[in-house]
């Protein structure tokens, strides 16, 4: 029997998923270490600045590999960290959304999952 | 019997995060036929436009060193590269920010995160492919 037309596909994409997801890891890590660190008030402009470009990249990232919820939750950080959003920066909420993140990354499955969530 | 080339469109990506750039190459060469090169930066993907001449390029915004819209700017100079439409693609979604690229010129702006199942019928339906 053929295979629909977007499995192949979607095997490729799985493929890539497996291939990037050591640096999609890194960046969530990025994420976490800097919001640890602000709660510590140990935090640098740099590793804010560094936060900052991991969200903007998995907000990017997630969605186009099926995770919107992701990409939801990373944009929130990356506002959150953006001086200029006019979002408070919450400490507590980016430590939740940056392990929440983490879980769906960790979890996400492209045999059981369609490609939007 | 004559045999007919079926010409393909050719696409340059330029962005700097491995990631979507082959996740857009594989989608636009996996669902729209099409034949895709690809650059890692601005400078790289000026090289790039002017020795592939594409019939579009898809120009992230956000990139260190030269960003998009300065390689947008760059293109336009170029009289071999000038006429090549650009469509620009970016993870900001403030309006302030949409309005300020859609200002540039370029043909269309494109958010991130892609469908991959849907880019490639995107940018054929703004660049008026079949």
């Amino acid at each position: 029997m053929d295979q629909p037309p977007h499995v192949p596909f979607k095997d490729a994409l799985g493929k890539l998923w497996s291939t990037f997801l050591p640096l999609l890891m890194e960046r969530v890590s990025t994420l976490q270490a800097a919001t640890d660190a602000s709660t510590q008030g140990e935090v640098s402009g740099e590793q804010m600045a560094a936060a900052k470009a991991a969200a903007h990249n998995l907000a990017g990232t997630l969605g186009t590999f099926g995770l919107k919820n992701g990409t939801d939750l990373a944009r929130e950080a990356e506002q959150m960290l953006s001086a200029d959003s006019g979002i408070e920066f919450d400490g507590e909420r980016l430590r939740q959304i940056s392990a929440c993140i983490r879980t769906m990354v960790q979890n996400h499955d492209f045999s059981e999952e369609g490609l939007s969530q | 019997m004559e045999e007919v080339e079926i010409m393909s469109h050719r696409i340059l990506i330029i962005d700097d995060e491995d990631d979507i750039r082959e996740v857009a190459a594989l989608s636009l060469e996996s669902i729209g036929g099409w034949k895709v090169d690809t650059a890692s930066s601005g400078s790289q993907g000026l090289a790039r436009a002017a020795a592939y001449k594409p019939d579009a390029i898809l120009l992230d915004v956000m990139m260190p060193g030269m960003d998009g819209p300065s390689t947008f700017r760059e293109l336009r100079k170029n009289p071999h590269t000038a006429k090549i439409p650009v469509l620009l693609l970016t993870a900001k979604v403030q309006s302030s920010d949409q309005e300020r690229f859609a200002q540039l010129g370029a043909e269309a702006v494109l958010s991130k995160p892609f469908d991959p199942l849907t880019l490639s019928s995107q940018i054929a339906e703004i660049l008026g492919w079949n």
